[in-house]
């Protein structure tokens, strides 16, 4: 059995995007562009593109780069955050580093990092990487300086080193922290990864968004735009998912409701 | 015994040579500096020195600000001494170790693992085999009074029930020490009450050292053997009280009785006069 609440929960979101998508309708009907195709239109066209073989390895090819870029940011950022927020000496060598990359567009680098390494994988996967370490290193970072002292006082009375404190301690005490970093870190993937393919234009999902728009093939613009947006959507549920799994320790218990409902 | 204890050595320890063989920590002249700001130094802690016989409870009792907990810290490796030195069975104290176990006031639990996930925490990590530790952490979790609660998580327990598993933690991997920073100093009066019992109980059974930072004057008589009274600015040692009072105690049968009743009024009177000589607030 659902209750009432649990049915509008599920709902919300679909009604969600139905009214979007009927406003879309409404809207491209009263404009009567030809640079602005129904959403019907958009959506048709989507099979076409996902039938597409060479549409698909391009999609492919481009979730590739993304997870590669996301993984190795990751796996070098965590460590880098955690350091950071419990020496002081690596805070203060790395703090000012990253405040100077930190507000420049990494799509900015681009045209540099394709003059050293070329138009291809690489050059991409690099920006994508560049993209996601940010927020993941700033989010380790503060959480690692939040964990209580005598949590890893507790720790060393009880025999674990220095190394096996951050491992073992810092690392889980500020999980929490650390993958909300990397759920922005995620959305920047994708991001970074649609930019990376409109500058340097040989492959991908960005590549096919903009060979459309060259050749005036609208609908494919938009079914893009879906596809891109439904990729960003799915990929962020899964994540939460894991996320929640995760840190199922230190959410809270009850869900406080809102007064205004 | 060797046959040369000379003079000069004698004089170069005097609070060593003095104690009794039974002594398990010395706190031999140490003084605590915290730089407050650029040019200002706070002397936190100033030549205190101190022998804890094995098995006692001993309270340490003072304002905030006296210094008491840092004292505590020292012994437990976490502080190091501006100068002076603690000793643990006549071994200097450098760093942290198992053979001292803390308990915090912020009980300081690992919030990712479950009540039995903690308590299996010390023995495992002193590489007790998992099936072993377990049973022993069980047996623990029940003798704290904490039995069914074996799967929650921190967050679902609440503030007496984490410093039962505080607890219950450090004595899994057996401590000689017990190092207690104000534990109950964060709750409530009636479950400090209950929790202040259950620790006498528990530690009436095996007698393990403590060393137990309070500012609560009936705390520090209810549990202690000894009562070492701190004064603030710089942290000093004012008095050594020794609580001569039969053991097990109960508490109500304390509560009425008028040697009780005398030690803390003793000592609450101390502190009001130092009060009155000391800081202007």
């Amino acid at each position: 059995m659902i209750s009432q609440a649990a049915m509008a929960k599920r709902a919300a979101p679909v009604l969600a995007c139905v009214g979007l998508l009927a406003i879309w309708q409404f809207a491209s009907l009263g404009l009567e562009s030809d640079s602005f195709p129904t959403a019907i239109e958009a959506i048709r066209a989507i099979p076409d593109i996902l039938g597409d073989k060479e549409s698909l390895i391009n999609i492919l090819a481009s979730l590739r780069r993304m997870a590669i870029g996301f993984g190795i940011a990751v796996l070098l950022s965590i460590p880098l955050g955690l350091l950071m927020g419990r020496s002081r000496a690596v805070a203060a060598f790395f703090n000012p580093l990253l405040m100077i990359i930190y507000p420049v567009p990494k799509a900015a680098l681009m045209p540099i990092i394709m003059l050293w390494l070329g138009v291809g994988d690489i050059t991409k996967t690099l920006v994508i990487f560049l993209g996601v370490s940010l927020p993941v290193i700033y989010h380790s970072f503060e959480g690692a300086k939040a964990v209580e002292e005598k949590m890893l006082w507790s720790g060393a009375a009880m025999g674990l080193s220095p190394l096996q404190r951050l491992v073992r301690i810092v690392l889980p005490a500020a999980l929490p922290e650390i993958l909300t970093g990397c759920r922005t870190g995620l959305v920047l993937a994708l991001i970074t990864m649609i930019t990376s393919e409109m500058i340097a234009r040989q492959s991908g999902a960005g590549n096919i968004l903009f060979n459309a728009l060259d050749m005036g093939q609208y609908d494919t613009v938009y079914a893009m735009i879906i596809i891109v947006g439904a990729m960003g959507i799915c990929l962020d549920a899964v994540f939460e998912r894991v996320r929640a799994r995760l840190v199922r320790w230190s959410e809270p218990q009850f869900d406080m409701p809102l007064s205004f409902s | 015994m060797k046959v040369v204890p000379s003079r000069s050595s004698e004089w170069v320890r005097p609070v060593t040579s003095q104690q009794p063989a039974s002594a398990i920590i010395e706190i031999d002249r140490v003084s605590q500096v915290f730089q407050t700001s650029a040019r200002k130094d706070h002397l936190a802690l100033s030549e205190i020195s101190l022998t804890i016989e094995e098995g006692a409870f001993v309270s340490i009792l003072g304002p905030s600000g006296c210094g008491k907990s840092t004292l505590l810290y020292i012994v437990g490796g976490f502080v190091s001494p501006t100068s002076g030195a603690a000793r643990m069975k006549g071994q200097r104290i450098t760093g942290p170790g198992p053979d001292r176990g803390p308990v915090f006031q912020e009980f300081a639990l690992f919030p990712w693992k479950t009540v039995l996930g903690n308590v299996m925490y010390g023995p495992r990590q002193q590489g007790v085999r998992a099936h072993e530790a377990e049973t022993q952490s069980r047996a623990l979790i029940e003798m704290v009074g904490l039995r069914g609660y074996e799967s929650f998580y921190p967050k679902e327990l609440s503030g007496g029930m984490k410093q039962r598993v505080a607890l219950a933690r450090t004595l899994a991997y057996h401590p000689e020490v017990l190092l207690m920073d104000e534990p109950f100093g964060a709750l409530d009066a009636h479950t400090r009450t209950r929790l202040q019992n259950d620790l006498l109980n528990i530690w009436e059974r095996d007698r393990k050292t403590v060393l137990f930072v309070t500012h609560s004057v009936d705390e520090a008589v209810f549990l202690s053997d000894k009562v070492v009274m701190m004064s603030k600015s710089p942290g000093r040692i004012r008095e050594v009280i020794d609580i001569d009072l039969q053991r097990p105690r109960r508490r109500n049968e304390l509560l009425l009785d008028p040697r009780y009743q005398k030690y803390v009024v003793d000592i609450e009177r101390m502190f009001d006069e130092s009060d009155e000589v000391g800081s202007p607030s």
